[in-house]
């Protein structure tokens, strides 16, 4: 070519010429024959004949350069390490060159990151394209961000879609429904963050795979596998999750399907459902979190957190979670100062995480609430079959020692703890088992972590929930907050709540005698706790029928006997009002001192939450005014009402509060039979409890998110 | 005249080049480098290589001396050889190149130093045909030049 001259005066940095490359070749043919080339291309060419001073450059000259063409086989430092050490600093485009073109060779350099291997002798042809490493680069990083959204999107979509599959007649609508309200209500933002993970881990496979209906049945079949194998209960999980806590799900497709020995069920069939409620309980524990949601759902860490304080207390069977929780740990919750919802979920039952992500949803409070309350109306369970449905957070008569601790409400998770299916089909019910209620609420539920339930601790300070991160997040003692929560929380799972269906109910059943009845005094009027008495049909029955005054004021103190209401039927409706849900309870209520529900009262914010199974969380929004006027009574920050955030944590803190002086007084576990459940209305349509769960998420994950790792969850299904 | 004769010799010596199997087309990809901003690109990457690949050859016969079963050291070496050689389209070096290396996978000491000399008689004899080329291609260009720039 003899029209350089022609050629470099053509060439204004129009891209890609003017393209800065650094050139790293320890052959000084190779390096002569590629700056020429490069210079050919009209590119700005750097050389160096060292890997050592290749990085040295960069350090000095951030910035300065486009793209590094390095050799693989240098003396002083091997081509991959370089890539590496590039990758991480300066996050430039990297291509390796070398003679060498055995696969396996070629296959490090991409597995090191190198954007392309070029085989030498290079060819003009080769570099002259080499400008669109860059440029992809450059989209993919800024696409990571929006693809999640979009796929999500997706996701959504196809969730949706999906849920109308294979969700049980009674759940699909709703589920689908709250999935589409989820989408309403969530930001964009959120769901990124939430759906990407997800979004990932998505198995198409239910695209493919032949539609199973997921009966109410069929569902509790699972849920009660789950939970067998160590709960892996969705809901839990993405609680858990969203605390933060890592959970270590038993829970693979395959032991899920053995355990249910049902005829004609593909190991697919479960992988899919397992799938979709992995995403449930991602998408409810993990609120506006940060775009790596799925990262925190898959890393499931933070071991800080000490899912303790969430089990203790718990009585959950399955609860691997529960096991999982070093006392000390435990101990370890309190995350202090936050106010945060923390729930304390006693790990013990915290199999149906139903409950402890309702905990945690209520602790988020007012959105939650509302949400959830309106979800519960809304979503009414449809199945009325409550118990599974319901979550029921009873105490188990468990330690509830385990529950003292915190000071919050330990969410007990019996084994009753529904799974939460967040998507499709059964309810399950959710229960947590009321260990004692602590203080604190704190619930830090992440609906994904149910599993863990350890720690759930809701911290929702300030407008959001702060999830404390320590590990002590679940239990928070922070009194201020999670009373509410815990109130609500504490339902307690009966321990024979055999629902394990999150039904997203969260039931909140009277009986939880532990909580004195002046527990839910505070913000929640405590009138009547009673959220419902007994067993989870109870606390549905009650609620079934019962009508809930939208009294959003009043919400305090009836909330925590809406809450109950929950249950089964979750006939809040719309808008869940706290109080609405409270006051159903508070019919059912039948005794008042066990109201202990009174603390459920509390939660009546957190009822919203619970609400959820009735109303789609969507309505949380609305809600959550509602939720903010009854949390306002309860004092707080409510006011803001406006965020949902806000009032969650005022709801939490009410929640704590309640949680605190009921705890002070009785600290027991809540004997089953008085459990208050909160019957997460999970039921039939997760689908709310997907709203309502992704507005408690959100507060949670706020909080949690980095801490979750959810990789465990993933790892298990992929198993 | 002169001009075309020594053309037409410059011709047949590259054509035999690659006839032969000296070169193969990377040399003209080393061609296409040249320009007006860097007239004499070829001969002074053929001539850098030469002088580097002595100074690698010269790395392998010490290694053959001093460290006649490290194979692996071997290979790092004649890999480097083959690399360069093959950047300049070296062809017949670069092919004993790879029979050295075969020989080193297979931890063939004997057969490691065979191949070797075989490595540098041939690139003793590249190395030979190309200064005869460039040496013509000297006396050839400025005419060459000259004849075009319509002389």
């Amino acid at each position: 070519m003899l029209d350089s001259g022609g050629a470099a005066a053509a060439a204004p940095a129009e891209f890609p010429a003017g393209l800065r490359v650094l050139l790293v070749d320890d052959d000084p043919t190779c390096l002569m024959i590629l700056d020429r080339m490069l210079r050919k291309c009209l590119y700005h060419v750097t050389t160096c004949s060292r890997a050592a001073a290749a990085l040295k450059i960069l350090r000095e000259k951030k910035g300065c350069f486009d793209l590094v063409l390095s050799d693989v086989y240098m003396p002083d430092m091997d081509g991959f390490k370089l890539l590496e050490h590039i990758g991480l600093e300066m996050d430039l485009p990297v291509i390796m060159m070398s003679s060498d073109d055995h696969k396996d060779v070629v296959m490090k350099g991409v597995t090191h990151g190198a954007c392309d291997y070029i085989i030498k002798p290079v060819r003009m042809e080769s570099l002259k394209n080499i400008w669109q490493h860059v440029v992809r680069k450059k989209r993919n990083g800024s696409k990571e961000l929006e693809n999640s959204g979009s796929l999500e999107d997706n996701d959504r979509q196809r969730g949706g879609v999906d849920e109308g599959d294979n969700a049980s007649s009674a759940c699909a609508g709703s589920w689908k429904s709250v999935k589409r309200k989820k989408e309403e209500v969530k930001d964009d933002d959120e769901d990124d963050d939430d759906e990407e993970a997800l979004e990932e881990h998505e198995d198409p496979s239910h695209s493919k795979k032949p539609r199973v209906v997921w009966s109410v049945d069929l569902h509790q079949k699972f849920v009660n596998a789950v939970n067998q194998l160590g709960v892996d209960s969705k809901f839990l999980l993405t609680l858990l999750k969203l605390v933060g806590i890592h959970y270590i799900s038993e829970a693979v497709p395959k032991k899920i399907l053995e355990l249910m020995s049902v005829v004609g069920l593909t190991r697919e069939n479960v992988a899919s459902h397992l799938q979709k409620y992995r995403l449930y309980l991602r998408r409810v524990s993990m609120p506006q979190h940060q775009g790596r949601l799925d990262s925190h759902f898959a890393s499931g860490h933070d071991a800080s957190y000490d899912p303790v304080s969430l089990i203790d207390g718990f009585d959950v069977p399955g609860l691997a979670v529960v096991s999982q929780i070093p006392p000390q740990g435990r101990a370890a919750i309190h995350p202090g100062p936050r106010s945060n919802m923390n729930v304390g979920i006693s790990a013990s039952s915290v199999n149906q995480f139903g409950l402890i992500a309702s905990g945690i949803q209520i602790a988020n409070a007012s959105n939650m609430v509302s949400s959830s309350a309106q979800q519960m109306n809304n979503k009414r369970m449809s199945n009325p079959q409550t118990p599974s449905n319901n979550i029921q957070l009873s105490q188990f008569g468990q330690t509830p020692s385990a529950v003292q601790p915190y000071g919050s409400m330990n969410l007990q998770f019996g084994k009753g703890m529904p799974n939460f299916l967040t998507s499709s089909s059964q309810p399950s019910s959710f229960s947590l088992p009321s260990g004692t209620m602590s203080g604190q609420m704190n619930v830090s539920l992440t609906m994904h972590q149910a599993q863990h339930l350890h720690q759930f601790s809701l911290s929702q300070q300030r407008s959001n929930i702060n999830i404390p991160h320590s590990s002590g997040q679940v239990l928070n003692n922070n009194a201020s907050h999670s009373s509410r929560l815990s109130s609500a929380l504490t339902l307690q799972t009966s321990s024979n709540e055999s629902s394990n269906h999150i039904l997203g109910q969260l039931r909140v059943s009277t009986s939880i005698t532990s909580l004195p009845a002046n527990y839910i005094k505070s913000p929640f009027s405590t009138s009547r706790r009673d959220l419902y008495v007994d067993g989870q049909s109870s606390f549905v029955n009650g609620l079934s029928g019962s009508s809930y005054p939208s009294a959003s004021g009043v919400g305090v103190s009836q909330q925590t006997a809406s809450f109950q209401s929950f249950s089964s039927n979750h006939d809040l409706k719309g808008k869940f009002d706290n109080v609405t849900a409270f006051n159903t309870i508070s019919e059912h209520q039948n005794r008042g001192h066990e109201w202990k529900l009174q603390r459920v009262n509390l939660p009546y914010q957190t009822g919203h939450i619970f609400g959820l199974e009735q109303s789609n969380l969507l309505s949380h929004s609305s809600l959550m005014s509602h939720h903010n006027s009854a949390a306002t009574a309860t004092n707080r920050d409510n006011n803001t009402g406006a965020t949902v955030k806000d009032k969650i944590t005022s709801l939490t803190n009410d929640i704590n509060v309640e949680k605190r002086t009921s705890v002070a007084q009785h600290r027991n576990v809540y004997i089953d039979d008085n459990s208050v459940r909160l019957n997460y209305g999970v039921s039939p349509d997760m689908s709310y409890q997907d709203v309502y769960l992704d507005d408690m998420q959100n507060e949670l994950m706020s909080v949690v998110a980095k801490q979750v790792t959810f990789e465990y969850i993933y790892d298990d299904y992929l198993a | 005249m002169e001009y075309s004769s020594l053309h037409r010799q410059l011709a047949t010596m590259k054509k035999s080049f690659f006839d032969q199997g000296f070169l193969d087309e990377q040399f003209f990809q080393i061609e296409e480098l040249q320009d007006d901003v860097s007239p004499n690109f070829v001969e002074e990457v053929v001539t850098l290589f030469f002088k580097d690949s002595l100074r690698l050859m010269g790395n392998i016969d010490h290694a053959l001396e001093k460290f006649p079963q490290d194979f692996d050291r071997l290979d790092s070496l004649i890999h480097q050889l083959k690399g360069s050689a093959s950047s300049i389209g070296a062809a017949k070096m670069k092919n004993e190149c790879t029979v050295f290396r075969d020989f080193c996978d297979k931890e063939n000491q004997e057969g490691c130093i065979r191949s070797f000399q075989k490595v540098k008689k041939e690139h003793a004899c590249l190395r030979q045909k190309l200064e005869n080329y460039f040496q013509l291609l000297r006396q050839v260009g400025p005419v060459a030049k000259a004849t075009r720039s319509g002389n």
